[in-house]
């Protein structure tokens, strides 16, 4: 796609998607960090779903200046066909009557470079927002993970000031973003104590996927993930504080 | 020079050194397929319906997610051995939707193509002197790869009358003290076969009866031709995860041969030894390739269900013109990859003297080749029970096979 399109699809579907936004008012759960994202998206949307709330997650990685609004908006991409991108577009508009509009979009928020979280959260404002996990191994145009880290400062600071923000305590840079937050912060991990956050114990992998424990204050879970992974449990645990606060 | 019937030895030269030269190589052949592709290259005008290529090229997301990744300078280091943790994290969801459930930390292992998840795989999990397992008619590079490793390959003959399907009372008498794994491909190569889920999970009981590792390579997975079939594999079957490895390419799905990459996964207890094989042969995977299968997965769904809809619409046209040629050969009509194999069943042919194996196959092959200037491969490449077949390929246009099977047409007719 030449540049100019892009730019001009870019900004169409951006204040399309503001409009939307504003008419059917959904509340927003962002989901960042440089893995476990999808897992912790999903897991998000599998609770909603069971506490009887419509919800719209973003598919595979609608996750970026282009791919957020598509998500939102619930249209599919014309990748890089002109001819492709023409219904799309008119699809678009159309989302602004629509009358099935998800109350809860979960969203997952793909950072590459510089400024990327300042033109999406132009676009959305959480009331949650989820920091899954941050690692140096993936910086692609960052020069360094204090440039990644200010990306993900900038969504803590932006959620709004009733909302949550869900963070991982095991992840030290991740811990450390809590000093910017507004909103009420709310931690999960293995070495969180049970008193600060939830405190997930006792991993174990079965035959059957992994299992583990939640302690919370009172609140204590037992969980079986039918997945492989210490990711999943991580993010179950986000399914837990989700259970609790929804 | 003196000869020492595997390479020459320098005048004044130590001849017990030469001759326990090679000693790992000796026995390894360059791919059949390969050597008709050399042949093939000195007749002007030919077409090859030998190599597996796809006639697409790379498509266009996957390209333009390389290009970002070269424009951000991310390219030019190595990765983490098993692969970049985001693309390691796609292929779990991309597993998962398959339900095949595998962590993408320490399950997961991103390979330069699948031929070299497959020799990782059979160095770690073999001892010299071990046996693997291989039905056959299958592809050539199997054996080598086993060979390389000091295993002995044993096959196993699939059974043309069923529609080349396994037979699974063949497997038992195959096994031995010393088989250590059965290793087949799925869809089969050469021969198109979907293996049933009844024959896999026979497959299965064996291999706890026996205790045996089972390698899957499943590099042709995405391409269906027949509605509502579906491929089932035994990595989907969470008591089998210490037993199956599974291994996929981005070669043929996502038109990509010539970037090299593909994953393989198992048991974490698996994957950890198979890993240290990896990390010597490669290190990791080529990076700039690792984003290429980053962007396929991303985004080429719509080009693999592209793909397979030409590859069907090719896989008709090849079997509509091998009907025409139906005094000359037979044939089981391929449920998927990119291969028919049909058996010569016109064996009174006048073939002149090449200089080739002894095998009928091989001297029909050149015979074609002289003839008509069609290259494909003698099916004996692909096994004993190969013998008095050729493979054809379909991956080429609908073009190059009309013009192909013009020329036989005009040989045959």
């Amino acid at each position: 796609m030449k540049p100019f399109f892009k730019t001009i699809l870019k900004y169409y579907l951006k204040y399309i998607t503001r409009l939307v936004l504003f008419i059917h008012q959904p509340k927003i759960i962002a989901v960042a960090g440089s893995t476990n994202k999808s897992f912790v998206r999903d897991e998000i949307k599998k609770v909603l779903l069971e506490k009887g709330r419509t919800v719209r997650a973003n598919p595979k990685n609608f996750n970026t200046e282009i791919g957020l609004p598509l998500a939102i908006l619930g249209v599919g991409s014309g990748y890089g066909a002109y001819y492709d991108w023409l219904p799309i577009i008119g699809d678009a508009i159309r989302a602004i009557w629509r009358k099935d509009f998800p109350e809860y979009l979960v969203l997952e928020l793909g950072v590459s470079q510089r400024g990327d979280m300042a033109y999406l959260l132009s676009i959305i404002r959480p009331e949650i927002c989820v920091i899954a996990d941050i690692t140096q191994r993936y910086l692609e145009a960052f020069s360094g993970l204090d440039q990644l880290l200010q990306e993900y400062e900038y969504l803590v600071k932006n959620t709004k000031n009733s909302g949550r923000v869900i963070l991982n305590y095991d992840n030290l840079q991740i811990r450390h973003l809590a000093k910017r937050a507004k909103a009420e912060v709310i931690y999960f991990g293995r070495i969180v104590p049970a008193e600060e956050g939830f405190r997930i114990e006792d991993i174990e992998r079965t035959e059957k996927g992994e299992s583990a424990g939640i302690r919370y204050k009172n609140l204590h879970k037992k969980l079986h993930i039918p997945r492989f992974g210490e990711h999943h449990v991580y993010a179950a645990a986000v399914g837990v504080i989700m259970q609790e606060n929804i | 020079m003196a000869g020492t019937g595997h390479c020459p030895v320098p005048a004044g030269e130590n001849i017990l050194y030469y001759i326990y030269m090679f000693e790992r190589t000796k026995n390894l052949k360059l791919s059949v397929i390969k050597q008709m592709e050399i042949r093939a290259a000195k007749f002007p005008n030919t077409i090859s319906l030998a190599q597996g290529v796809p006639s697409f090229d790379t498509p266009k997301c996957i390209k333009r997610r390389v290009e970002l990744a070269l424009r951000q300078g991310v390219v030019a280091k190595y990765s983490l051995s098993p692969g970049i943790a985001e693309l390691r994290e796609l292929i779990e969801v991309k597993l998962a939707e398959q339900n095949m459930f595998y962590d993408f930390e320490k399950e997961i292992l991103v390979t330069a193509g699948s031929i070299e998840g497959i020799t990782a795989t059979i160095l770690a999990i073999t001892d010299p002197g071990d046996e693997v397992i291989i039905p056959e008619p299958t592809y050539t590079s199997y054996r080598e790869v086993i060979i390389l490793a000091g295993v002995t390959p044993v096959y196993v003959s699939l059974s043309e009358d069923k529609g080349w399907a396994f037979e699974l009372e063949e497997y038992e008498k195959a096994i031995t003290p010393r088989t250590k794994a059965i290793f087949y491909c799925n869809p089969n190569n050469p021969t198109g076969t979907i293996y049933s889920k009844e024959q896999l999970l026979g497959l299965a009981e064996l291999a706890e009866k026996h205790n045996l590792y089972l390698i899957s390579d499943e590099v042709y997975k995405d391409f269906i031709f027949e509605n509502g079939q579906s491929i089932f594999s035994l990595a989907e079957m969470p008591e089998l995860r210490r037993r199956v490895i599974r291994l996929f390419s981005f070669s043929k799905s996502y038109a990509m041969t010539g970037w090299r990459t593909g994953y393989l996964h198992s048991d974490e207890s698996i994957v950890q030894e198979i890993l240290k094989v990896h990390d010597c042969l490669v290190t990791c995977a080529p990076v700039i390739s690792q984003y290429a299968a980053m962007g396929a997965l991303e985004m080429g769904d719509k080009d693999v269900k592209f793909f397979n809809h030409e590859y069907e619409k090719r896989r008709d046209l090849i079997c509509a013109r091998l009907d025409k040629l139906s005094h000359i050969f037979s044939y089981v009509r391929p449920e998927s990859a990119y291969y028919v194999f049909p058996r010569i069943i016109k064996k009174d042919m006048k073939l002149d003297d090449y200089d080739c194996p002894d095998s009928f196959s091989w001297r029909f092959a050149l015979h074609l080749l002289e003839k008509t200037q069609v290259a494909v491969v003698p099916g004996v490449a692909f096994g004993p029970s190969g013998e008095n077949h050729i493979r054809i390929s379909f991956g080429r246009s609908e073009k190059d096979i009309n013009c192909a099977f013009d020329r036989l047409d005009k040989l045959f007719l």
